[in-house]
């Protein structure tokens, strides 16, 4: 119980988010990359969220049997992060080290490029840091709120 | 109901609990903002307490404590509950979380805290006048 719980769901909050950034940051920085670790270009890759559930913690199950009314989440976490199947760009470079340098390929000249899309890119950053902020506001809502009560009696 | 533990200073401890619970659901619902599937939850405190204080709501008397509680019948029963908005949906992943509302809500609730306090401090400020005989 107490405010300190708001804190830590939304310090859930922003351990997802900052994961989401890094994730984010990882794309854009391998936006021209054509050799991943497995040889082939860079695949964008996205994290996927997802509500945390309660645990059965001593505390939850000691307010369930004095009928404490209890918060239904206990914020959020990143199950995994996942790899953008989309097909890869196609750049007509001829001169790139990784074109494909067979005359006789109908794909000659064609690099495959990494399947990151900058704008997009840009906008989940956006979406990211927002969301990382108005965590911050919550949590500073709270440590306002603990403040003010530990003003009772004064 | 000792002096100490009056019906003003009980009410008022009942609400800061409550609204100590709605900033946790409200924190749950903004970390959840990007969570696809996920529905928000709210806390109902403040219409169950009108309720109870109008005494308009339909409430069976308990007068077995094996009785199934119907509605609110005192006052000392009104208990926060938390209750999720499952039909609505903001986005194509189908979360309904309205940063906006929710950025409202919280502001709410905390000057809601803030004011309670305030309240409650005032209640304690009576009796210490009291017990000081009335000097400071």
């Amino acid at each position: 119980m107490g405010l300190f719980d708001s804190i830590s769901i939304s310090a859930t909050g922003l351990t997802a988010e900052r994961l989401r950034l890094d994730v984010i940051s990882g794309n854009i920085a391998n936006a021209n990359t054509t050799r991943g670790v497995d040889g082939q270009p860079y695949r964008r890759r996205q994290v996927v969220f997802e509500e945390r559930a309660g645990g059965q913690s001593f505390q939850s199950v000691l307010n369930d049997q004095l009928g404490i009314t209890q918060a239904p989440g206990f914020g959020v976490r990143v199950s995994k992060v996942q790899q953008d199947e989309s097909p890869f760009k196609l750049v007509y470079d001829p001169q790139h080290p990784d074109s494909v340098k067979d005359p006789n390929d109908p794909m000659y000249g064609y690099v495959r490029m990494p399947n990151v899309d900058i704008a997009k890119e840009m906008v989940d950053m956006i979406s990211a840091s927002r969301g990382y902020e108005a965590n911050v506001t919550a949590i500073n809502a709270a440590k306002a709120m603990a403040m003010k009560a530990l003003e009772i009696g004064r | 109901m000792s002096w100490m533990n009056n019906q003003a200073v009980n009410l008022l401890e009942r609400s800061i609990d409550a609204a100590g619970l709605r900033q946790k659901v409200l924190a749950n619902n903004i970390a959840n903002i990007d969570t696809p599937g996920f529905k928000r939850s709210d806390v109902s405190f403040a219409q169950q307490l009108q309720e109870a204080l109008s005494g308009q709501s339909l409430a069976g008397r308990r007068t077995l404590a094996g009785h199934i509680p119907i509605g609110v019948d005192k006052l000392e029963n009104v208990k926060p509950e938390v209750y999720q908005e499952t039909s609505t949906s903001m986005r194509m992943d189908g979360n309904n979380v309205d940063i906006d509302s929710e950025m409202t809500n919280l502001a709410t609730n905390q000057l809601q805290y803030n004011a309670l306090i305030q309240q409650i401090n005032y209640s304690f400020g009576l009796m210490k006048y009291a017990i000081s005989e009335g000097k400071r």
